[in-house]
């Protein structure tokens, strides 16, 4: 059992031991608050058995307690003598009671519960050097003077370290109970926060609009809170005052030293934390509770070494329905597809015959626009060749020829010359060049006077999952080269989530996704009360519950797994890049048709203010505010007369 | 006819015969309500059964997305692809009066505004993107609920 504390708790009852107390320590006080019912199991955990509901009551004793001693530690050491080895002492970890009998040896009857000025008087208190604590510490905690203590423990050095994480937060305006000894952390805190500050302001909180940097202002709304509640306190009711900026805040900074304890290896900490991070995310609203709750689900994932059982059969069209309702919800897939339809439509300018391999097929959704744009176009359409590539299905059903067919009918009503052709691959990397090569057979025409058939191949969000394995990726794009496509296009997660250590790891994933679920929110409302007002059934709201779930399982991929479990493995743009230039491509330019064709979408969407659509170098991105969350490229292979990429992985 | 009396059928048979009606004239209605916009066709089609059939006319519609955009939308190409994704009174009631109403609701985005004739060729290729979209998803069968659309309706509409 952990009890860094008992020597800042035992030692004269509520010493603060000021220059020692843990942030850890901190956190337990404040876990305190938010228990109800039962035995507080944060301080469980450091071997306190409190009960919740005397928590007020003990907070106020070792307030008495440390009065008591501190106003008669300069003429009375002979009373903290007195105290140390005459007293009974009864077991410390029933707090209350202890706490009761250290109490019933002043003399002085408890002084009256201090106004509002505490604040100031108490942080006076708190410049008494911690030497009349050493000195109280030891007389007290001798365990031969005390014949009831059994089970003191004294901490060693190194373990206070564990909990010299990031420091929580007081967020004392968050939960007062009206008296002082949350006065007294206030005054404490506020003198932590502001050497902290510095510190955590490096750790990037999630983009909630609660910055990190309001901690600042979270200062003077603290003071003001904790006055107002200390001179609202007279009598032992709690007074119960959650705010939940505060909150928001204290939530970033658990889950981030969640984070670290877990990163460290130190699961028991790791794990009363995520609890921490549960309770924390119930006082949110909105995008942050969900996304807390998704990464403390991810975060116990990864304590617990739960592996998801992958059941492939219900799993692939389970993500292909959830993949449908985000297509609804958000513009994210579409612009995906528009903008590269509009780059493929580009590069098939003036060609009568036309390939499309999709390396993400699932419904297909991306091909009628694709089929009537061609179909519309001057000079009519080509006749158009589609391979689709999809996961296995157990099932007996077979997606991907359904699919297959609904295009077919599509085309045929628009007058497309079409041909599909599905492959099962259960992964990228098995596919082969020579797959992809015509029917000899061909249209019926004779073989020579065909055309040739102009390759694109298309890949949505599914390239980043090749880097689970070495040397997948580079397997997949000689594929791709071997079949010489006039362009490839490309739409990938903007994130780094593939390098670095752990908690860089979760810190990029926190971020990206607190954005995308503040996407999800706020574009979402909108078109969330239009469906429900024009389909009559919670249809908006589904598709938004939904979406978060597609989001989520991403989370619970990220962030606990490993190794070759771990697909979803998202790099930036920059790093897309170098390894497509590495593979012996060179990039294409998407036009500006394509720029002003995603900004109109973006302009249907309600609630679409926040979406940006930004030109990089060529790409296009779309992000929420000033965050971008994809990125739409177009690549071709590079000209013969520049230097061949080395075959050797560039990994 | 020197007499100044007549029965009072007779007056007004005389009155109808020297009134114009527009009901009688179906090509200059079809001309005038092929200018009004689709809100106005709307109300425009509940007037009577002869105004409800030639509001209902495609080539009515036809005119009504293609008005802002230079040469006339593509002509008949354009034509018989839209008449077979299910036409351009649906093309419009779904997609094209959908997005010029949002459209019209906001200013062009930060670093691009686009002229009246580029919006409106955007609009109607944009339309018929998703137009394509949603009869795909109604291939799937009646059971299917095609919901690629629904980002574009309305809030409920008390106007």
């Amino acid at each position: 059992m952990k009890r860094e504390h008992q020597e800042s708790v035992a030692a004269g009852g509520g010493y603060p031991a000021a220059a020692g107390m843990m942030s850890g320590g901190k956190g337990k006080m404040m876990g305190m608050e938010e228990e109800d019912g039962g035995v507080d199991e944060l301080l469980a955990a450091l071997g306190y058995k409190v009960r919740a509901s005397d928590m007020a009551d003990v907070a106020q004793k070792l307030e008495q307690l440390e009065m008591a001693m501190t106003s008669s530690a300069a003429q009375d050491d002979a009373f903290l003598s007195h105290l140390a080895s005459d007293t009974v002492h009864y077991n410390p970890s029933d707090l209350s009671t202890w706490l009761e009998s250290m109490l019933s040896e002043l003399n002085a009857p408890p002084p009256p519960l201090p106004s509002a000025p505490i604040p100031n008087n108490r942080s006076n208190q708190f410049e008494l050097p911690p030497a009349p604590a050493a000195a109280v510490r030891a007389p007290i905690l001798d365990p031969g003077e005390c014949s009831t203590i059994t089970t003191v423990d004294f901490p060693t050095p190194g373990r206070q370290s564990e909990y010299d994480l990031k420091p929580i937060p007081a967020a004392p305006g968050r939960v007062v109970y009206g008296s002082e000894p949350l006065a007294e952390e206030n005054a404490r805190d506020r003198k932590r926060m502001r050497t902290s500050s510095s510190s955590s302001s490096s750790s990037r909180g999630g983009g909630i609009g609660v910055g990190v940097g309001g901690m600042g202002s979270a200062m003077p709304a603290a003071t003001e809170a904790s006055s107002v509640a200390a001179g609202a306190a007279t009598g032992a009711l709690p007074v119960v005052v959650v705010d939940s900026q505060e909150a928001g805040i204290r939530l970033v900074h658990t889950l981030m030293a969640c984070a670290e304890a877990v990163q460290q290896d130190n699961l028991k900490a790791a794990d009363v934390l995520v609890k921490q991070i549960s309770m924390l995310a119930a006082s949110q609203g909105g995008a942050m509770r969900k996304v807390a709750g998704y990464f403390a689900e991810a975060l116990a994932r990864r304590i617990y070494r739960v592996h998801p059982h992958q059941d492939c059969s219900l799993d692939a069209a389970f993500s292909d329905i959830l993949e449908m309702h985000f297509y609804e919800s958000c513009p994210y897939l579409k612009f995906a597809h528009f903008t590269a339809n509009q780059a493929i439509l580009e590069a098939f300018a003036g060609c009568r015959r036309v390939h499309v391999i999709d390396f993400s097929m699932k419904q297909g959704m991306q091909w009628p626009a694709l089929m009537q744009a061609l179909a519309l176009r001057p000079g009519g359409p080509p006749s158009l060749r589609l391979t689709g590539i999809g996961p296995p299905q157990t099932d007996n059903t077979d997606a991907l020829q359904q699919v297959g067919w609904k295009l077919a009918q599509l085309a045929d009503t628009i007058h497309v010359d079409f041909q599909y052709r599905g492959y099962v691959a259960n992964s990228l990397a098995d596919l082969e060049a020579c797959m992809f090569e015509a029917d000899a057979s061909g249209n019926g025409n004779g073989g020579a006077d065909e055309e040739p058939e102009v390759v694109a191949v298309n890949s949505v969000f599914e390239l980043h999952r090749l880097l689970a394995r070495p040397g997948a990726l580079e397997k997949v794009l000689g594929t791709v080269r071997a079949v010489r496509p006039r362009i490839v296009t490309m739409v990938e997660q903007e994130a780094n989530h593939n390098a670095g250590s752990f908690l860089e790891r979760f810190t990029e994933a926190l971020h990206y996704y607190s954005t995308m679920f503040d996407s999800l929110e706020g574009g979402g409302t909108a078109a969330a009360a239009a469906a429900e007002a024009a389909v009559g059934a919670s249809m908006g709201q589904q598709d938004l519950v939904m979406s978060e779930v597609y989001l989520g399982r991403q989370i619970c991929n990220v962030v606990p797994c490993e190794g070759t479990e771990r697909t979803e493995r998202h790099e930036t743009l920059g790093q897309w890049r170098g390894r497509m230039t590495r593979a012996g491509f060179e990039p294409v330019h998407l036009g500006s048709n394509a720029f002003k064709q995603a900004s109109m979408l973006l302009a249907l969407f309600a609630g679409g203010d926040g979406y940006r659509v930004e030109e990089k170098e060529g790409c296009l991105t779309l992000g929420w505010h000033t965050r971008p969350l994809i990125a739409t490229s177009a690549w071709r292979v590079a000209a013969a007369g520049a230097a061949l990429p080395a075959a050797s992985a560039a990994r | 006819m020197g007499d100044m009396i007549l029965p009072l059928e007779e007056e007004e048979d005389m009155k109808r015969r020297n009134t114009f009606s527009i009901n009688d004239n179906v090509d200059l209605l079809v001309e005038i309500l092929g200018r009004l916009d689709g809100r106005s066709l709307g109300v425009a089609a509940c007037v009577c059964r002869l105004w409800s059939s030639v509001c209902r006319r495609d080539s009515v519609w036809e005119a009504l997305c293609n008005r802002h955009v230079a040469g006339g939308g593509g002509g008949p190409g354009t034509r018989s692809v839209v008449a077979a994704l299910g036409g351009y009174r649906r093309l419009y009631r779904l997609c094209v009066g959908p997005v010029l109403d949002r459209l019209a609701g906001g200013p062009g985005r930060a670093g691009w505004a686009p002229t009246r004739e580029e919006a409106a060729h955007l609009s109607l290729s944009l339309s018929l993107s998703l137009f394509s979209i949603d009869c795909y998803e109604r291939l799937g069968g009646p059971r299917q609920r095609p919901a690629s659309l629904l980002f574009l309706c309305k809030p409920v509409n008390v106007s």
